[in-house]
């Protein structure tokens, strides 16, 4: 077993284990914490596919800000008990769970039966052969002249999203507020 | 000098505008800012109705046609209808007479409305109508006139109705509106076998188009599209059988009974058949059936008006008498005459009718003449201009009715589709109207008084008395412009300018020269012999009422069974409930209650029922929940993948 | 044989096997929990899950696009949870509820 193999199947289990307890907790608190934990393995992940810089981004996106803000708001709403972490209804309880599984089992099979032959890692390619810089470099030449339109748009959404979001906590909450 | 084009969009517009900025307003109750808004409106109206008109005499005589066109307003296959508008020697006249009176008439109703709360909505009625008339008179084709004919309709309906608190007021516009929609809807046939026959609805193309040879057949398209627009007439220009709504309308305001129902409005359908007279002519079944038509309403309708005792509903009764003179005149092919009684017609019972408004405000709203009498003393205009009237419409010479109602009774006797008995019931006609006229004054003015000890009559104001004398005047010279030729000829060489004026928009009957053929001596003689029936009629109803006021009493006894018959109007309007009205009632009842209610709407509740089910099986589905929402895309997801993979 | 290659030799079969894992397990959560919050942290999960993919197939394919599209959907991803959680935030202050299940009258 191989460094690469190794690390590949700890990530995975440390990932999936922690996605597991996101939504098994019950006090939303551990689940944000555990939602951190998961960002972090990905993160790790992205290190282990020669993402250098997206890793990096994901780790101050999701496991500072994005994380931060979902702790935050745990903390303002102040749930003193959570007094039903789970649907009820045993039928759609059941069809819920036989749907995720049937489409995780569908997907799983999909790719172990179809993609039998590794993929071959093509003589051309612009990212295995490539040094750890030029992988951040190749990101941003694509990002700032393939892509840059996106990237604009993207910049301008953020700032809608922005004012938006602070214009939706202030108000007093509904449509139909009064005092 | 303005152009012609320019001239008639302000004519017709002016009185368009004073609707929308009355109409805007409605809510005021400020008489006079909304009685200046609307007579100033008409006044330009007719202002630019006298330049027209004046353009129109420089023309010569073959060309007197002012035509404008302000844009094409529907083309469908072969149906090019233009919104386009027409002043000839007949729509010249018209738009004269119904922007003059009505002129005359918006001042008076200044005075008369004074105290009402709705004068603003009134008002803007008032120009509405004057607006869809002019569209009726100069529209160029039968569509365009049928939209005027429409809008005259209704604004007739808003304006009987108008105090619609009262329900039996409502009801009368009601009655109206439902009345002419019966010959709307024949004048609409009328279009189509028109146009069908002749591809074209223009007037001028119509006129052109009409066939030289005369259809004797009563099922040709011409006698059938003829007829079809005379039973539209007769909605309108209330003939038998559709009259019934005019007395009734009686309930609006009197100068609107003065404007719409005596001088404009119901003249419409007499109007219409002289725009046609090329069409008409070649028809002599449908000429046959209106003269006929039109002499028996004018002796029926005076009879009728023999019994009345209130002062609107004689005038109401004689004004379809009168209207009847004029169908009696197109019936006989004698256009002209028609329109010239139209036109004198106009200034004495606008005169009357505004007397008669005029007697009413004085007498605090109260309409029966039995409570009136020695209002001479109270009221000296409004007597004497009614005078006037009087002597107009009983047909004394030199007043303006008596050469147009001569012209008519002479030319229902000499014209080749005339007849001794059409001008027979003429006759006896004007006798009834002398007496039922001589009968009004004679209870409204002379004798003694009836006045109820706490009314005190007054003499209307200057607005009101204003139009009175402006009409007396017409009603003495109105019929001056078309003294008969015998007359004419004795007075010395005195031209007929009516006849000359319309003589290229008028067809001859085809065998015209049966006219000549009678001797003058004739016309004198009939002229002498109406004259006397109307004099003698006059004085024996002075007697009646003046001298020996008990006496009409014992004749009414000696005649009982008679006077019933004719007091209750013919039971027309009981035999119309009892034969027609409550018979449809009667099936639309059965049709609602069986094919409605039993089937159609079980039918609808029984597919709606289904569709509820099914809803409330499916509801369940639509809880609200989102998360089962989601569950259904996951399961979505699932099913199409599953269905992608396994293929 | 087979079977050791399959857990010394990483391909890109595993990274998408992974990211169908956390995909499903985030379906999950949106469809069984009830708490609001929790609601958003398993949309982030999702989110995670396709950016696995994308990063593998960008590594594997030898194309940059894929990182592109991860940049991408994590400003989206950044920019919903910023918005959802206002609107619980505010919905939170309106009625002291951020269970899922009082949606349910917002149906009308």
């Amino acid at each position: 077993m191989t460094a690469d193999a190794f690390l590949f199947w700890f990530l995975a289990f440390v990932t999936v284990v922690s996605g597991l307890s996101v939504i098994l907790m019950v006090n939303p608190i551990y689940s944000a914490l555990s939602l951190a934990m998961t960002m972090i393995g990905v993160a790790a992940i992205f290190v282990t596919l020669n993402a250098y810089f997206l890793a990096g981004v994901q780790l101050i996106v999701y496991a500072g800000a994005v994380m931060v803000l979902f702790v935050m708001v745990l903390m303002l709403f102040d749930l003193k008990h959570e007094i039903q972490a789970f649907t009820r209804g045993r039928l759609t309880g059941a069809i819920k769970i036989a749907s995720v599984g049937i489409l995780s089992g569908l997907i799983v099979g999909a790719v172990t039966m179809g993609l039998k032959t590794p993929v071959v890692i093509t003589a051309s390619s612009d990212v295995a052969a490539a040094p750890t810089v030029d992988t951040t470099r190749a990101l941003a030449e694509n990002l700032f002249i393939k892509n840059v339109l996106g990237f604009e748009v993207l910049g301008v959404m953020l700032l809608v999203i922005a004012v938006g979001a602070v214009a939706l906590s202030r108000s007093k909450g509904g449509t139909h507020a009064r005092d | 000098m303005l152009n012609h084009e320019l001239l008639i969009a302000i004519l017709l517009l002016s009185p368009l505008l004073g609707f929308f900025i009355n109409g805007i307003r409605f809510r005021s109750s400020n008489y006079l800012i909304a009685g200046a808004v609307a007579t100033v409106a008409v006044g330009i109206s007719f202002v630019s109705a006298v330049l027209l008109f004046l353009q129109l005499v420089d023309l010569s005589p073959e060309n007197r046609r002012l035509a404008v066109s302000f844009f094409e307003w529907m083309a469908i296959d072969k149906l090019r209808v233009n919104a386009g508008f027409v002043v000839d020697q007949i729509s010249g006249i018209m738009i004269l007479i119904i922007t003059g009176v009505g002129t005359l008439i918006h001042l008076f109703s200044v005075g008369y409305m004074h105290h009402d709360k709705g004068v603003t909505k009134y008002f803007a009625y008032l120009n509405l109508f004057i607006f869809n008339m002019l569209i009726l008179v100069l529209g160029d084709s039968l569509l365009t006139m049928f939209v005027g004919w429409e809008g005259v309709g209704l604004c007739s309906y808003l304006l009987i109705g108008f105090w619609f608190s009262d329900s039996a007021k409502a009801a009368a516009g009601m009655k109206a509106f439902i009345t002419n929609r019966i010959g709307d809807a024949a004048f609409i046939l009328g279009m189509f076998i028109l146009f069908f026959t002749f591809g074209t609805l223009n007037i001028h193309e119509l006129n052109g188009l009409a066939p030289t040879l005369v259809e004797s057949s009563w099922l040709g398209a011409v006698t059938l599209g003829t007829l079809m627009l005379f039973i539209g007439a007769t909605g309108k220009s209330a003939q038998i059988p559709l009259y019934v709504w005019l007395p009734d309308a009686m309930a609006g305001p009197t100068p609107v009974s003065a404007l719409i129902h005596a001088a404009t409005m119901v003249t419409a359908g007499v109007y219409m058949i002289v725009r046609l007279n090329p069409i008409f002519i070649v028809a002599p079944n449908t000429m046959m059936v209106i003269a006929i038509i039109g002499a028996a309403t004018a002796v029926l309708a005076a009879t009728i008006g023999l019994t009345q005792y209130d002062i609107k509903k004689v005038l109401a009764y004689s004004t379809v008498s009168q209207l009847g003179y004029m169908f009696l005149a197109v019936g006989v092919g004698a256009f002209g005459a028609g329109m010239f009684h139209l036109m004198t017609h106009a200034f004495f019972k606008a005169l009357m009718f505004l007397g008669s408004g005029s007697v009413i405000h004085g007498m605090h709203e109260e309409q029966d003449i039995r409570k009136m009498g020695g209002l001479k003393k109270y009221m000296p205009i409004t007597h004497f201009t009614f005078l006037l009237g009087w002597l107009a419409i009983i047909g004394i010479p030199p007043f303006a009715g008596f050469f147009s109602k001569d012209e008519i009774l002479w030319l229902a006797f000499s014209s080749p589709s005339g007849h001794w008995a059409l001008w027979a019931a003429g006759a006896l006609g004007a006798a009834l109207t002398a007496f039922y006229m001589t009968r009004l004054m004679a209870l409204t003015f002379w004798g003694k008084s009836r006045v109820d000890k706490k009314v005190h009559p007054h003499e209307s104001g200057l607005t009101m008395t204003i139009p009175l004398m402006v009409l007396g005047l017409l009603s003495i010279v109105g019929g001056w412009i078309g003294i008969p030729h015998v007359i004419g000829e004795y007075l010395g060489h005195i031209p007929n300018y009516w006849e000359h004026w319309l003589e290229p928009v008028i067809k001859k009957l085809p065998t015209s020269d049966a006219i000549v053929s009678h001797q003058t001596s004739t016309e004198w003689a009939l002229m002498g012999a109406s004259v006397l029936i109307a004099s003698i009629s006059a004085i024996t109803a002075y007697w009646m009422y003046v001298v020996r006021p008990g006496s009409s009493e014992k004749i009414k006894k000696a005649i009982r069974p008679v006077y019933e018959v004719v007091n209750n109007k013919y039971w027309v309007d009981e035999a119309y409930f009892s034969w027609i009205i409550n018979p449809l009632i009667q099936t639309s009842k059965s049709l609602w209650y069986y094919i409605d209610v039993n089937f159609i709407d079980k039918m609808t509740f029984k597919v709606a029922d289904m569709a509820m089910g099914g809803g409330s099986f499916l509801k369940v589905l639509q809880n609200g929940n989102m998360q089962q929402y989601a569950m259904y895309i996951g399961v979505g997801v699932v099913v199409v993948l599953s269905f992608v993979l396994m293929r | 044989m087979l079977e050791t290659s399959i857990f010394t030799e990483i391909t890109l079969n595993h990274y998408l096997v992974l990211s169908a894992i956390m995909f499903s397990l985030g379906m999950a959560g949106v469809l069984l929990r009830r708490n609001l919050i929790v609601l958003l942290m398993s949309i982030e999960l999702m989110l995670n899950a396709v950016n696995i993919s994308f990063v593998a197939f960008s590594h594997y394919m030898g194309k940059i696009d894929g990182q592109v599209m991860v940049f991408f959907v994590m400003t989206i991803a950044a920019a919903e949870a910023a918005v959802g959680l206002a609107l619980a935030v505010s919905i939170f202050k309106r009625f002291k509820e951020v269970n899922i299940r009082f949606f349910e009258h917002l149906k009308g």
